[in-house]
């Protein structure tokens, strides 16, 4: 199930600084708890990509390219 | 115990007490130590409407569990205290092999308080303490004093920590070196230790450190020395220095022009690490455990300074007192003012800073040769900055105004907002040698928030934009973006200046050199929490170990708080973002560029968890990170802080 829409994700791609509004969303989805969302914050985004990769929220082929191409990349496989 | 020696030494110079204190295994867990041992003891033990003068103030001298180790650039200390020249929360922080000395004799901290009556210096010798007379090297230059307790004490293998005339005098930018050219610059620590008349304090250490699992420590430290070996900013600082930035600065345009009123110079070559590698460089020392070996030794050969001979200068030593005020045909001026600052013991950031801000009120008709004692302040007159440099160390004539720092000497001259907008200055510091306006936004925001004053390129030094496009991969790795590592953009500045602040805070807690894990990212934060946990047996997980840079952070934070100082005071000088950046070369990247702060402040806040209005650490925030005690002092403070009576203050300084 897709996490945010097409276009959520478009304004997130549009964003200047993403990151805190992501773990928001990701929080407010129940994708990530509190505790979480404070580790994530506190330790980038490649752990968060790590705990989607780990817990199924997107494939590894997902994940790859989410620390390849960035942001944008894994903000449009949480929109599939 | 391993990492830690486990004690605090605490010396009483009113009562003569020296007293040695059990550091507990929470404690140590909570701050690590360093900046973190440091700061708890300043926000603790020096309330904020003390005077930095007050002989009850404290200045701490604090070292990390991996120092004396062999972990990479381990030789760190920070040195703590309530800032002479903001009021408000200092430290800095410098190289060299006294920490490591200081860990063998078995502290991890040295507190002093109280004032001596006469001139002293603390002698160290594993678990004898001692304070001794000082008062035939009193008005000494650090290299002269080094030698002259080296041969009392007959052992030239100590290693000491020493003020030079300017700490004597109180001048409110006076540094503490060690090893006679290893400085901690800022925030004017050398006047607090001036002011406790201590001019040394000498360490002798016989024992180690012990490691928790040595095989896999020594197993990382390898790993990672390895990868030094072609590191693209280790081979830049170790065949240049710092100075290496110098034609980088003059074509980004963030070189220190007049004051900032450009961003570029044509001469600038006259002053880079390449010239000055051909021309003056004596010798390469580096200091304890280091890998990257970005110090040097000057010898000027030719012209009227011919002789002179000094460690140093980086690039935030020399520009100052260079390009800063205007010298730059002739870069043996430059290396001199870098020599005498060293030798005067005075920051030469804050130096160059307030010399260049009079010459900037004299080119525009705020003060005349009236107000100077009849000095011609015309840009690059290096007579005229060699005899300021003098009078500031010894507070004589205009020069006992200058000493006062930027913001003080423009109301002691009744200069007004006028003479404050060329002062450079956030929270009363003096931006070092980079225009944000060229070297990046994220600087840029980093210095507006800065918890040691602002303008400081050292509390995030987000360089993630700085050498970020030398490191493929680096900011998506933190940052999910490779944009950012672009200086002059606001994208993912934010988040990137808390994570670099959190990750500063922790390096500076363990008193690693930043160059190992900042300019140059061999050494990532997994890498740094991979030989914290080997070395101290403790099994700390990545989030714990960012999370004590932000309780540091935080708890700095709240210190400023409780001066009334919190979001109304997190401003650059308007010059950054009124005046758009001059052409001074032909080939310069960022001719027009102001910095947009405000774009990027309320993000930042939002990260921080600051709260609206005063900008104060949110309550949630101080108990998640385990400061109630804070959270409660800054219950009446938030009111206060919006009330009207606050909020037409000016703060220039505290």
């Amino acid at each position: 199930m897709a996490v945010m829409t097409k276009q959520q994700a478009k304004k997130f791609a549009e964003m200047s600084d993403f990151f805190i509004d992501l773990l928001n969303l990701l929080k407010e989805k129940g994708i990530i708890n509190n505790k979480e969302h404070r580790l994530f914050l506190l330790t980038g985004y490649e752990k968060l990509v790590e705990h989607l990769e780990k817990n199924k929220v997107i494939s590894s082929k997902a994940a790859k390219d989410a620390m390849k191409n960035g942001f944008t990349s894994l903000v449009f496989s949480l929109a599939r | 115990m391993y990492g830690w020696a486990g004690q605090r030494l605490r010396v009483d110079l009113s009562k003569g007490d020296i007293i040695k204190e059990p550091l507990s295994y929470e404690y140590r867990k909570k701050w690590i130590g360093g900046r973190g041992f440091n700061s708890d003891i300043i926000y603790n033990e020096v309330p904020p409407e003390m005077s930095p003068f007050d002989p009850r103030t404290r200045v701490c001298f604090g070292m990390g569990p991996l120092s004396g180790t062999a972990a990479p650039s381990t030789g760190r200390v920070t040195v703590s205290c309530k800032s002479p020249l903001t009021g408000g929360f200092g430290d800095s922080n410098m190289g060299g092999h006294w920490g490591a000395e200081v860990k063998y004799a078995g502290y991890d901290q040295i507190v002093v308080q109280g004032k001596a009556k006469k001139p002293v210096y603390i002698w160290i010798d594993d678990d004898k303490v001692e304070v001794r007379d000082a008062s035939h090297i009193w008005g000494k230059f650090p290299r002269d004093a080094d030698t002259i307790i080296k041969e009392e004490l007959k052992d030239e293998d100590i290693h000491i920590v020493l003020i030079g005339p300017a700490g004597e005098n109180l001048v409110r930018f006076a540094c503490v070196f060690n090893d006679v050219y290893r400085a901690a610059g800022r925030t004017g620590t050398g006047a607090v230790i001036g002011s406790k008349n201590l001019k040394a304090i000498a360490v002798r250490g016989s024992g180690g450190v012990k490691i928790a699992n040595p095989k896999e420590f020594f197993e990382i430290c390898n790993r990672l020395r390895q990868k030094f070996k072609d590191d693209p900013m280790k081979i830049g600082l170790n065949t240049y220095g710092s100075l290496v930035l110098i034609n980088f600065a003059n074509r980004d345009g963030w070189f220190p022009w007049k004051n900032f009123q450009g961003g570029a110079t044509p001469l600038a070559n006259n002053m880079s690490g390449e010239t000055h590698s051909k021309t003056v460089l004596k010798h390469r020392e580096g200091c304890f455990a280091c890998p990257i070996c970005c110090g040097r030794f000057t010898e000027i050969k030719e012209g009227r300074w011919a002789g002179e001979y000094f460690g140093g200068p980086e690039y935030e030593h020399a520009v100052p007192t260079g390009p800063r005020v205007g010298i730059i045909e002739d870069a043996n001026d430059i290396w001199h003012n870098a020599r005498l600052t060293n030798d005067l013991g005075m920051d030469g950031i804050e130096t160059g800073a307030v010399i260049s801000t009079a010459m900037e009120w004299y080119q525009r008709g705020l003060i005349s040769a009236k107000d100077t004692g009849g000095l011609d302040l015309e840009w690059g007159n290096e007579e005229v900055v060699d005899q300021l440099i003098q009078d500031i160390a010894y507070r004589q004539g205009f020069g006992d105004i200058l000493a006062e720092g930027g913001d003080r000497a423009a109301d002691k001259l009744g200069l007004g907002d006028k003479g404050h907008y060329y002062t450079i200055t956030t929270r009363g510091m003096s931006l070092p040698g980079d225009d944000p306006r060229g070297l990046g936004f994220g600087y840029g925001l980093s210095f507006a928030v800065g918890t040691r004053g602002g303008c400081d390129h050292l509390r995030s030094l987000c360089c993630l934009e700085l050498s970020g496009a030398l490191y493929p991969g680096l900011n998506t790795k933190y940052l999910g973006d490779e944009r950012p590592a672009k200086p002059t953009t606001t994208v993912g500045k934010p988040y990137m200046v808390y994570y670099e602040e959190n990750q500063k805070a922790v390096t500076d807690c363990l008193n690693v050199c930043c160059f190992t894990t900042h300019w140059s990212y061999a050494v990532l934060t997994q890498d740094q929490l991979d030989y914290f946990n080997t070395c101290t047996g403790l099994d700390m997980t990545l989030d714990e170990f960012l999370e004590v840079g932000e309780r540091v952070y935080n708890l700095e934070r709240a210190y400023w708080a409780r001066l009334m100082s919190g979001a109304r005071e997190d401003v650059v000088p308007e010059r950054f973002t009124k005046e758009p950046m001059p052409q001074g070369v032909e080939y310069q990247t960022n001719v027009g560029a102001t910095l947009p702060i405000g774009e990027m402040l309320p993000k930042y806040f939002k990260y921080r968890d600051y709260e609206p209005g005063t900008g104060f650490p949110s309550e949630r925030k101080l108990k998640q990170l385990g400061l109630e005690y804070v959270a409660d002092d800054l219950k009446s403070l938030r009111k206060k802080y919006m009330s009207e009576a606050e909020k037409k203050k000016k703060k220039y300084y505290y």
